[in-house]
């Protein structure tokens, strides 16, 4: 049996270290859970990536709670998903408590104004990676395999949200569902 | 006050219960908090987005946890973050027990595909709102930040952490540097 503050110390080195969303961060689970401990092997990792991306939560939480579940039950669950949330939680309230008294001195308004621009360049590149593997199925472009109603319903959906300020909620939901209906057509 | 807090907590628990990213609920987060409540300006959620992104761990919690702060202070913070946090944890749980079934099932898989298509849209109009910040600077200087930040990305496995670290150190030596040349002038 892992004892629960192994689990502790591992996953706060995930929280403390998880920068940039969950593409970056699955990698870095995977070498912690799969190299450094040991405590899953390949396949089960690969196994829980599938899941992650199928259940609804942000990843991080879904994979720290799934293998503190698989490696010492609730108890587990609890600390592994507790210590890689906490960390960034204190970081954000510490930031955020700068940006509110801080934020008209010139140092860091214009920091802020940097910041801004690297998360444009990070969402892009997630966009990025997700509009590849929606619409070509790949990560690779190639003009064989486009999928034009992807691209059709995902210009319907973004003229929606744009224009009507509709619930994304509901069109993602939306979605999911034409492409089942559409998968059982053709 | 008391309202805000349930507000806070009940949208971001629909949000992580239906969302199946941190990037997904970015968008959503958006879409409730600016254009359905108006807690908050344009501007302002795109100073919380880019200050969620600087914060290590999933990005749903950081951002949700700022917004928390910015409306109730640290009980409004506390409430979002358990809001994000409760369904997926709750849901890994319960999944550990039938999670063949769940990454085997291609209905489930065609579904959550679709849903991706709404979210490749929602983090479009993200994108685009963000940018929209960067022309308003109208400086070369931050299209450059914005490019290369993309590249280190795209190119490089290190981590967003050192990034976020450069971006930072830049916006002071710059701020630092117009300082001089206003005191030079004066």
């Amino acid at each position: 049996m892992i004892s629960l503050f192994e689990i502790f110390l591992s996953f706060i080195k995930i929280g403390l270290f998880a920068f940039g969303g969950a593409y970056a961060v699955i990698p870095l689970i995977e070498e912690e859970m799969v190299n450094t401990t040991a405590w899953m092997s390949f396949k089960e990792f690969s196994d829980l990536v599938a899941i992650d991306e199928l259940t609804p939560g942000p990843i991080i939480v879904n994979s720290s709670t799934f293998i503190g579940m698989k490696l010492a039950g609730i108890p587990g669950a609890i600390v592994a998903t507790l210590s890689c949330v906490v960390p960034g939680c204190i970081i954000a309230l510490i930031l955020i408590y700068l940006y509110k008294k801080y934020k008209e001195i010139p140092v860091i308004s214009e920091t802020i104004k940097v910041l801004k621009c690297m998360s444009v360049a990070l969402i892009f590149s997630v966009l990025l990676k997700m509009f590849m593997n929606v619409v070509f199925n790949s990560e690779t472009l190639s003009l064989t395999n486009i999928n034009y109603f992807t691209i059709i319903l995902m210009i319907i959906c973004f003229y929606l949200l744009k224009k009507y300020k509709t619930n994304p909620l509901f069109i993602m939901l939306v979605c999911g569902l034409i492409n089942l209906l559409i998968s059982f057509i053709l | 006050m008391l309202k805000r807090i349930w507000l806070l907590f009940i949208n971001t628990f629909t949000i992580s219960l239906t969302a199946n990213s941190g990037y997904a609920m970015l968008g959503v987060i958006k879409n409730r908090f600016v254009d359905k409540y108006g807690w908050f300006s344009k501007e302002e959620m795109e100073d919380y987005i880019a200050l969620a992104q600087s914060c290590p761990g999933p990005i749903a919690c950081s951002s949700s946890m700022i917004i928390g702060y910015q409306s109730c202070g640290v009980l409004g913070a506390l409430a979002s973050v358990l809001g994000v946090i409760i369904p997926p944890f709750i849901m890994m749980i319960i999944v550990t027990f039938f999670y063949t079934f769940i990454s085997t099932n291609q209905y489930v898989r065609i579904f959550i595909n679709g849903m991706q298509i709404g979210v490749c849209a929602m983090l479009l109009d993200v994108v685009l709102g963000l940018f929209s910040g960067v022309v308003k600077f109208n400086k070369l200087f931050y299209y450059v930040i914005v490019l290369l930040s993309f590249l280190y990305v795209r190119l490089t496995d290190y981590s967003i952490f050192f990034l976020a670290l450069i971006c930072i150190l830049i916006a002071v030596i710059k701020s630092l540097l117009i300082k001089k040349e206003v005191d030079n002038r004066l």
